[in-house]
């Protein structure tokens, strides 16, 4: 036994500096963790021809080279890649693991193009108000996290066991796993809903005290991402739990959801919004 | 031609129609069906069991069976007329499961089998099938309702112990259902079927793309493995050949997620018995080999990476230099690892004589990965049937142990020990790039495709259009496969608190089942 501690003493610290170094954490793990629309390289022919190509409801388009939209929608962005190597000057990754939002609609962006294929941002209708909830400020020291998969691959758990990893290690952030629901702040969910998980799901929540957070993980959870239209999918969660933080990825990585955690709580702010420039502040 | 496969056909009294140099196929009546699988399955492994909709039978089903020393799989097929068939599982009980997913999927009935009852549907009535259903039936089916379980075991102090579908940790769903007299498992019932997504229902219709996207989303540690498996059957029924750069590539990635999710495998044994630092160490080398591919693909699990006809990146020759690299650092890192855990008694002692699953019991299941091996299932398709560049690489497949959760442990370990072999002589001698795009042609085909993921021999069965949409995608990935004796191999002489290194040991994924 001596000699695992000789030996864990001896590798030294790895863990990130993340999220109090942000930027320079941000390259670390190698992988986007999501797309972003930049319009100004975007023609009509571009859109048309790059909702082809993905996979998912993540790029839609209606109507045609004289006059049509794009729909951009993060939140069911798989992160295929197909886009942002195919169009470069239109869709680019995004390496900042900074990702996650409070609002569904941070994540979705509309383009519209006319007769004479001028292509402009549409305006979201209102400003979300700011997500200032009393009960996030209520957990900013610590935070208990109850996980239900609900339907996944096993690509989410991976990552969210790597959060105890010492690379990331959330612990000392204060915020830990919970086997029980009757001690839990927050509901992480990944996965589309099942309709064999639904139940279990429901009654998790149910069996958690208020005030809590509910935060989505992944593609999946957030938009049933690339099981979109399975006879099986009840999703996506926010039809059934009120979702306080959404956090983007097929699946997010480690950094991406450790700042989906701290956003739901308000220790982070939000960074990305769909079709727009990096908003500034940290 | 003239292998293993023909003489078993001639032994058994069939002539075999070879539609590819290592596919041969067996079109069986119905009367026949059943006696002629189960000699065929009595002297050669049994590796899937699957029903198709037809447009002018009820379903055609198809058996997948390999023998060893024979690069060419057997696929013997029989139209039913009826929807019902004489079942296997009396003869083979690897078939057993296999017909319960026939029959709860596509509603057909496997006559004679034992225990017929659903396996991911759960407490639904029976007129649901949801690779049968048409339209508005399938979007309609009824929410799953939880009824209470009845033991199976009763007896004076006797008590049942119901663990999941939520589990403690940031674990997969999955539903187990202990009956113990205090310490010991009596048994252990599984109940699986929470993350059951459709999969291969939801591709019909699709395009190859998206199949292919849909395939590296069956499972998350196995995604790469899966992807291949799908794009192997796609090149092999539209008659592709891929570059030898995108072979070495495909050979590559599938060994750099091999050392990722069996890093992460050993680091769970290691947490199981207490060994945090142990746990902590194989953290680090899991997230520096996901960091690594995604900073070789743009994806840390290799999604989006496999083309149909090659691959979308290939790692360039500065990458290459760094991976060399990384791959030694790693493999030292590794090794020593290896040998300490190998030298700490409360980690042998806790895996020693644990959940063991007894080699007859292996071979009755014809179980496949590190799990078969460590129970003396000497196979591997990676050898058996050489797929990418597996066949300009030298490695052996190790067999150790007697079947205990040691024994598994010795076999991931061993088996990180030819990964990183495999990937030195594959980066050693990696061909000269040529990127030339293939043309992928578009007319109607199926073939078999096939991959060893990191828990195991991964088939998918692909049938295309002339428009190259997908027909019929069957995907039978590792863990469709080892479940089904993970049951057993609790319940023999285990305690509960025994439970957590079973499970880490065996590595299952609920995912790769459900799909």
């Amino acid at each position: 036994m001596s000699r695992w501690i000789a030996k864990g003493l001896r590798s030294g610290v790895h863990t990130t500096r993340f999220p109090s170094a942000a930027a320079t954490a941000t390259a670390e793990e190698g992988a986007p963790s999501t797309v972003q629309v930049r319009w100004q390289g975007l023609t009509p022919a571009v859109a048309l021809a790059a909702s082809s190509l993905c996979p998912t409801a993540a790029l839609s388009t209606s109507g045609a080279e004289l006059a049509g939209e794009l729909r951009f929608d993060a939140g069911a962005c798989v992160l295929c890649g197909r886009c942002t190597r195919e169009f470069p000057s239109a869709f680019t990754a995004v390496s900042d693991p900074r990702v996650a939002v409070q609002s569904r609609d941070h994540l979705r962006a509309t383009f519209r193009w006319n007769e004479e294929k001028e292509l402009a941002p549409v305006a979201l209708q209102a400003e979300v108000a700011a997500l200032e909830r009393a009960t996030s400020q209520l957990f900013r020291h610590s935070l208990h996290i109850r996980h239900v998969d609900a339907g996944s691959c096993n690509g989410c758990e991976s990552e969210l066991q790597m959060l105890s990893s010492p690379y990331v290690d959330l612990h000392r952030l204060g915020l830990f796993f919970t086997p029980t629901p009757r001690h839990a702040d927050a509901l992480l969910v990944t996965g589309v809903v099942t309709t064999n998980m639904k139940e279990a799901l429901l009654d998790t929540y149910a069996a958690m005290p208020s005030p809590k957070l509910v935060i989505a993980a992944g593609a999946c959870a957030i938009s049933c991402g690339s099981f979109q239209g399975s006879p099986m999918s009840k999703g996506p969660l926010d039809q059934l739990l009120p979702v306080d933080a959404y956090i983007p990825g097929c699946p997010p990585t480690p950094q991406a959801l450790l700042h989906g955690l701290l956003l739901a709580v308000g220790r982070a702010r939000e960074r990305y919004r769909a079709g727009e420039e990096e908003l500034d502040g940290a | 031609m003239s292998g293993e496969l023909q003489r078993l056909a001639d032994a058994v009294g069939i002539q075999l129609e070879w539609r590819r140099q290592d596919e041969a196929y067996v079109r069986c009546s119905e009367n026949a069906f059943q006696k002629t699988t189960s000699r065929l399955a009595a002297r050669a492994t049994l590796s899937d069991l699957f029903a198709t909709n037809t447009p002018e039978s009820p379903a055609r089903l198809t058996a997948v069976l390999q023998a060893q020393g024979d690069p060419a799989w057997l696929l013997v097929t029989v139209e039913l007329a009826e929807m019902a068939f004489a079942s296997l599982t009396p003869d083979v009980h690897a078939a057993s499961w296999y017909e319960r997913e026939i029959l709860e999927m596509h509603g057909l009935e496997p006559l004679g089998h034992p225990a017929p009852g659903p396996l991911r549907l759960h407490d639904w009535p029976n007129e649901h099938h949801p690779m049968r259903d048409q339209g508005d039936a399938v979007a309609e089916l009824p929410q799953a309702r939880r009824q209470a379980r009845r033991p199976s075991v009763t007896g004076q102090g006797v008590f049942q112990l119901p663990l999941g579908p939520v589990r403690s940790g940031p674990q997969e769903s999955a539903e187990f259902l202990f009956s113990s007299g205090g310490e010991d498992i009596v048994e252990l019932d599984l109940r699986l079927g929470f993350k059951y997504r459709a999969l291969e229902r939801l591709a019909e219709g699709q395009t190859l793309a998206q199949a292919l996207h849909l395939s590296e989303r069956l499972a998350g540690t196995s995604a790469f493995a899966n992807g291949l498996a799908f794009t192997l059957a796609a090149e092999r029924a539209l008659g592709v050949n891929i570059s030898s750069a995108s072979g070495h590539a495909r050979s590559l990635l599938a060994e750099l997620e091999r050392l990722h999710s069996h890093f992460g495998t050993i680091g769970r044994l290691a947490d199981t018995t207490g060994l945090l630092v142990a746990a902590a160490q194989y953290g680090l080398l899991k997230e520096e080999v996901l960091r690594a591919c995604g900073r070789l693909t743009g994806h840390r699990y290799l999604r989006g990476v496999l083309r149909v006809g090659g691959m979308e990146v290939l790692p360039d020759a500065p990458a290459r230099v760094w991976l060399q690299s990384r791959l030694k650092e790693w493999g030292a890192r590794a090794e020593r690892l290896r040998r300490l855990l190998e030298q700490t008694a409360t980690f042998i002692d806790r895996l020693d004589t644990t959940a063991i699953l007894h080699p007859d019991y292996a071979l009755e299941h014809h179980l496949v990965g590190p799990v078969g091996r460590a129970s003396k299932i000497d196979r591997d398709v990676r050898r058996d049937h050489p797929y990418a560049a597996y066949q300009t690489v030298d490695f052996d497949v190790p067999m150790v142990g007697d079947g205990d959760a040691e024994a598994r442990f010795q076999i991931y370990a061993a088996e990180l020990t030819q990964s990183f072999s495999i990937l030195g002589q594959l980066l050693d001698n990696w061909p000269a790039a040529d990127d030339g795009r293939v043309v992928i042609p578009r007319h109607a085909g199926s073939s078999l495709g096939w991959a060893e993921s990191p828990g195991g021999e991964t088939l998918h069965w692909l049938e295309l259009d002339h428009d190259c949409r997908v027909v019929r995608w069957r995907a039978r990935p590792a863990s469709v496969v080892n479940w089904h004796p993970y049951a057993h191999a609790c319940g023999s002489g285990n305690n509960l608190t025994d439970y957590p290194v079973i499970e880490a040991s065996f590595s299952l994924s609920p995912a790769e089942f459900d799909r």
